[in-house]
């Protein structure tokens, strides 16, 4: 059995956001909800200043406190290693989200994608309302631009009253595709893999880099990896001084 | 719809290393949660059943990849898009493009929110409220194609019949390659001198440099991957123009292998990863640049092979002292011993420093860097430095450094395009009758050529002087416009001091507007005839540059489109032209009928054969085998518009080194190219070279004209009134600012650095907004002389002490319901150009965006 991991590149990310963008995309992910996200830190006084960009997103951690917690079981690890959660068990308690130390598990408030359900046009007649477009385009079933893909294994686009999360795109894995954040990233700043294969891409740099796991004093033993700097910038040698 | 920002600014090290919190204390705080969320559960009944609903999916769900081009910024990448059931799911790149290949900029998504936009117009629209200005409704109602473009061909005839065809104008925005047909065909046709572009408030004075240096009026591509330096002057190609989806595909290469210096007074997102940031004062690019100039002579560092060398070896280029210009051997390039002794040979860093205000020691270090990397050297221009009032100039400056290190069309440097073989469609000239003659006979209504107005795209009155425009309209100067089209533009927003487009376009009589969103642009207009969006509903073609390649990419209609749309650059124009037949005119409609289909020979017979044949025409060269002429070989049509896109040979390096386009065939550090279109530009005037740049407001005069050189900025504003200067830029979610009604432009908006989702921001270094008790989140009004507007400030360590900068995009007060706070009432945020004065780079033609004004803030 597979277990997955996904190694970030700093250096590579050039903090565009694509993955973010595409992952509303690929999981039909409502404004205000980042299954995929980012800290951001500006850093310094002017002119000695840079900002820093980390891509976050669920961790699938080894020892998940977001499933330890679940009373209905309905977060839950799979044997790949990808923690997965079904709506269906899910009573809306938030545990897993209060459970989470990464901030990365969200809470439905309200019904998904209420753009799409406003029958009002701007211009009476002359363009359509969002509902009207979302009916003509795609039945009214989420956004018309709503990814089918992402029913085959949870409800298209999630209820009010569930938590919601990244699933490192078991839909796609379960046809060989590698996770859509993955895919859209410009700069291939994602690696996804095996940690089981020893010779798969993200073990060779997992051994070849020092890599670090958000909050590993908590134990959680993360799956989502980080290597290298966001800025790998040069600099003159010095020894300072007094 | 308002959402809470998601901002987690400041919080990296506690994600990275919690010495805090123990596993054991995290277990202990996972029990004291339960309570609390357990009670919280209960207050939210979750709609289970919805669920069974909600994943119900529609159709198949197998979709298949079709070829697309996304013309979300000018980078004009080659896309795929993902079309289940005639219904556009996702964007990914085209892997069959050598210039941007898989790789795809965040901005591509949003069109799918642009495609399916609700407040896309579905139908043909006019006017019912005759009155016409911004606090008037237009009360727009639905009316037929047919009752249109009838209103409209009336309307054209109008002025046929009265011999005053010059008074037809066309306005042209966002273009792909078919736009001769509209833009240019259909108005010499009908008659009219006036079809105006956007084109100068694109980025002419960028284009300026590399043309009156090496005789190349384009964007050049840029070798990253093989450079060991990279010097970017107000170019963010992270975020912004061109080619950002391949640059950023091999950015994280292009840090380890060269060192990367930007200047820019804000910390964009190019300069998030930089080596040097060199936040220099708005408007001093150009003495920056010629302050490097000053250091690569005086070290030593110019790239001999290009420039030659001292006959004897010795270096003569000593600070303050003239050379004899008979001891230098040029190589392949044109007067540097003469722009020495003009400019550069008391342009120390120390003058430079106290004018950029940039440590000495920062700026020598750069120049050193740069010129020991020498040709594997990129000066790279961007928009920043030359899209200001004299900014030609700084762009001849900047570029100019790439001739001193022997970076032009280099490896690992800059280069110019690749051929391609697109063909231009079929001449007008037959169709063109008396009265189109008399009437293309008049001047054109963005005055350019006259005395203030050189434009010299490579000759005087060359180019556009589009912001201009609407003086020329307002004035009647040279004379009124009655009828007038625009398509994909929206100068009502999009050029500085828009309120003068406002009352220009409210004072055409009959203005017909091409759009797919009801814009500011629209508010003024008698017609609004919804247009295709390019990516998925249009046939054309665009060409782009990058990675020692060009490409030449297809669009084509791949989805179910939601509303009675039709293209803008040749649907259109053929049925106005059917309905001009009707009226007794058949010139224009006989002239498309020689648009045959190359495969059956058959000419159109409706707009859809016509948009498919004119494309099949331009692009022949590339898909017919017999007609091969290089790059990408295809065996037919078909096998093209799957692919999606055509690629040419790679790049051929140090071909044009001593064969370029200017006068003397060499780099020209002296610009005997500018000299001489600029004297026949005085000639055609009478009057003297020097007379030409007083009365364009250029501080050069004599022998200095004709070199690159620093030109004080000339900024708008009293420093006292307006203690700020105004630093303009673009988002990274921007396309083109016509992105603004998509949420995830709102909901990512802090991919921007600094910037607040849901937000439109100021921002303000801390150390200047704290004696003016501003706070983050605070509402603020930014007033320049020419206008205001009100946003939210944002207190940010990233931006100049001594400047505030604003992002271009939104401040829509039209558009749509996310664009607008209330549709065509109330904006969302500001836009910039209600800051910006109509001011020009008037050798270019370009509109000034940046070092343009002075502003000042206050609490709201």
């Amino acid at each position: 059995m597979p277990k997955y991991a996904m190694v970030i590149d700093l250096q590579r990310c050039v903090g565009c956001g694509a993955c973010s963008i595409a992952c509303r995309n690929e999981n039909n992910v409502p404004d205000g909800i980042y299954w995929s996200n980012k800290i951001t830190e500006t850093a310094g006084t002017f002119p000695n200043v840079r900002f820093h960009y980390l891509p976050t997103l669920c961790n699938h951690c080894s020892d998940a406190p977001c499933v330890e917690g679940c009373p209905t079981k309905a977060m839950h690890k799979l044997d790949n290693g990808i923690t997965m959660h079904d709506p269906d068990k899910c009573i809306g308690c938030r545990y897993c989200q209060y459970n989470c130390p990464y901030e990365v598990i969200y809470f439905n408030w309200q019904d998904p994608h209420k753009f799409w359900r406003n029958p009002k046009p701007v211009i009476e007649g002359g363009t359509s309302s969002p509902k009207e477009m979302a009916q003509t385009v795609n039945n009214g079933n989420g956004a018309p631009y709503s990814n089918p893909g992402r029913g085959k294994t949870l409800p298209e686009n999630r209820p009010k009253g569930v938590v919601e999360k990244c699933t490192f795109c078991d839909h796609r894995i379960k046809v060989g595709e590698i996770p859509y954040c993955v895919e859209a990233c410009p700069a291939d700043a994602r690696i996804f893999g095996d940690l089981d294969k020893p010779d798969s891409k993200v073990n060779r740099l997992l051994g070849k880099f020092k890599p670090y796991r958000l909050k590993e004093r908590l134990g959680t033993e993360p799956n989502v990896y980080y290597i290298r700097s966001f800025n790998p910038a040069h600099y003159q040698r010095t020894k300072g001084g007094i | 719809m308002e959402m809470k920002p998601n901002q987690k600014e400041g919080t990296l090290k506690d994600f990275l290393n919690d010495y805090k919190m123990s596993r054991r204390s995290f277990m202990k705080r996972a029990s004291v949660a339960t309570g609390g969320a357990i009670a919280l559960g209960t207050t939210v009944k979750p709609t289970l059943r919805a669920l069974a609903q909600a994943s119900e999916t529609t159709g198949s769900g197998a979709g298949e990849w079709k070829a697309a081009t996304c013309q979300g910024c000018t980078s004009w990448c080659s896309k795929q898009v993902y079309v289940v059931d005639g219904r556009a799911v996702k964007v990914r790149g085209n892997p069959n493009s050598k210039v941007n290949g898989e790789a795809s900029c965040p901005r591509v998504h949003l069109a799918l929110q642009q495609v399916y936009d609700p407040d896309r117009i579905k139908t043909p629209m006019k006017r019912t409220n005759p009155k016409k200005g911004r606090n008037e409704d237009p009360k727009f109602v639905p009316i037929s194609w047919d009752e249109a473009l009838g209103t409209i061909a009336d309307k054209i005839m109008e002025l046929r019949n009265n011999n005053e065809t010059h008074k037809y104008m066309l306005m042209r925005g966002r273009y792909s390659y078919m736009r001769d047909v509209l833009y240019d065909r259909m108005t010499k046709i009908i008659g009219s001198p006036n079809n105006i572009s956007h084109s100068a408030i694109c980025a002419e004075a960028e284009k300026f440099g590399p043309y009156y240096t090496e005789g190349y009026w384009g964007y050049r591509q840029y070798d990253v991957q093989r450079a060991r330096y990279i010097l970017l002057w107000g170019a963010d190609p992270l975020a912004a123009n061109r080619q950002v989806s391949y640059y950023s595909a091999v950015w994280g290469d292009a840090v380890d292998s060269a060192t990367i210096a930007i200047a820019e007074p804000r910390l964009s997102a190019t300069a998030a990863k930089a080596d040097e940031w060199l936040p220099l004062k708005p408007g001093t690019d150009g003495a920056l640049a010629v302050a490097i100039a000053h250091v690569l002579l005086t070290e030593g560092l110019w790239y001999k092979e290009f420039v030659g060398d001292f006959i004897d070896g010795e270096n003569r280029f000593v600070s303050g002292q003239y050379v004899d210009s008979e001891l230098f051997e040029e190589k392949h390039t044109n007067g540097i011993v003469t722009w020495w002794n003009l400019e550069l040979k008391d342009k120390t860093p120390e003058w430079a420093a106290k004018i950029t205000d940039l440590p000495v020691e920062q700026i020598k270090r750069v120049a050193v860097g740069y010129g020991q990397a020498a040709p594997h050297a990129i000066s790279w221009l961007g928009g920043g430095p030359c899209m200001q009032v004299r900014g030609g100039y700084a762009s001849m400056a900047v570029h100019a450094l790439n001739g001193i290190v022997g970076a032009v069309d280099n490896v690992g440097g800059t280069q110019q395009s690749n051929k391609e073989y697109t063909t231009k469609f079929p001449k007008p000239d037959d169709f063109l009758d008396e009265i189109a003659k008399a009437g293309k006979k008049h001047k054109k209504i963005d005055h350019r050529g006259r005395l203030e107005f050189p434009a010299l795209n490579k000759k005087p009155g060359g180019g556009v002087v589009t912001n201009n425009a609407a003086d020329g309209i307002l004035n009647a100067d040279p004379n009124e416009i009655k009828v007038a089209i625009g398509y994909m533009n929206n100068f009502a927003f999009s050029c500085p001091q828009p309120e003068r487009w406002e009352r220009a376009l409210a004072k055409i009589p009959f203005l017909v507007h091409i759009t797919t969103n009801a814009s500011e642009f629209s508010w003024f207009a008698d017609i609004l005839l919804p247009d295709t969006h390019h990516m998925f509903e249009k046939w054309g073609y665009v060409k782009a540059i990058g990675n020692g390649y060009r490409h030449v990419t297809l669009m084509q209609p791949i989805i179910e489109p939601v509303g009675d749309y039709k293209i803008d650059e040749t649907e259109i124009p053929w049925l106005i032209a059917e309905k001009l037949a009707e009226k007794g005119f058949s010139n224009l409609l006989d002239h498309y009928k020689t648009y045959i289909d190359p495969e059956t020979g058959k000419a159109p017979t409706n707009e859809k054969e016509f948009a498919l044949y004119a494309l099949k025409y331009a692009t022949q060269n590339l898909w017919d085998p017999a007609k091969y002429k290089g790059g990408d070989k295809f065996s037919g049509w078909n096998e093209l518009i799957k692919a999606g896109v055509w690629n040419s040979d790679p790049y051929p390096y140090r071909k044009k080194w001593s064969n370029m386009k200017t006068k003397t065939k060499k780099f020209e550090f002296y610009s005997e190219t500018l000299k001489d279109v600029l004297e026949k530009h005085a000639e055609k005037h009478n009057t003297t070279v020097d007379h030409v740049l007083e009365v364009c407001n250029y501080l050069a005069r004599g022998e200095m004209v004709f070199v690159p050189h620093y030109e004080e900025a000339f900024i708008a504003g009293d420093e006292k009134e307006y203690p700020f200067i105004h630093v303009d830029y673009k988002s990274r979610l921007n396309r083109e600012g016509r992105s603004a009604n998509c949420t995830w432009y709102h909901d990512f908006k802090d991919l921007d650095p600094g910037d607040v989702p849901w937000q439109d921001v100021a921002k303000i270094n801390p150390r200047d907004a704290r004696p003016l008790g501003i706070k983050n989140g605070d509402k603020v009004k930014l007033t320049s002389p020419s206008g205001s507007l009100t946003c939210t400030a944002s207190l940010w360590e990233g931006v100049r002490p001594g400047t505030i900068a604003k992002c271009y995009g939104q401040g829509h007060w039209a558009y749509g319901r996310v664009a607008s706070r209330v549709f065509g009432k109330v904006p969302r945020g500001g836009s910039s150009n209600d800051l910006i004065p109509a001011q020009y780079d008037r050798l270019s033609g370009s509109t000034a965006f940046y070092a343009t004004t002075r502003i000042k803030i206050e609490k709201a």
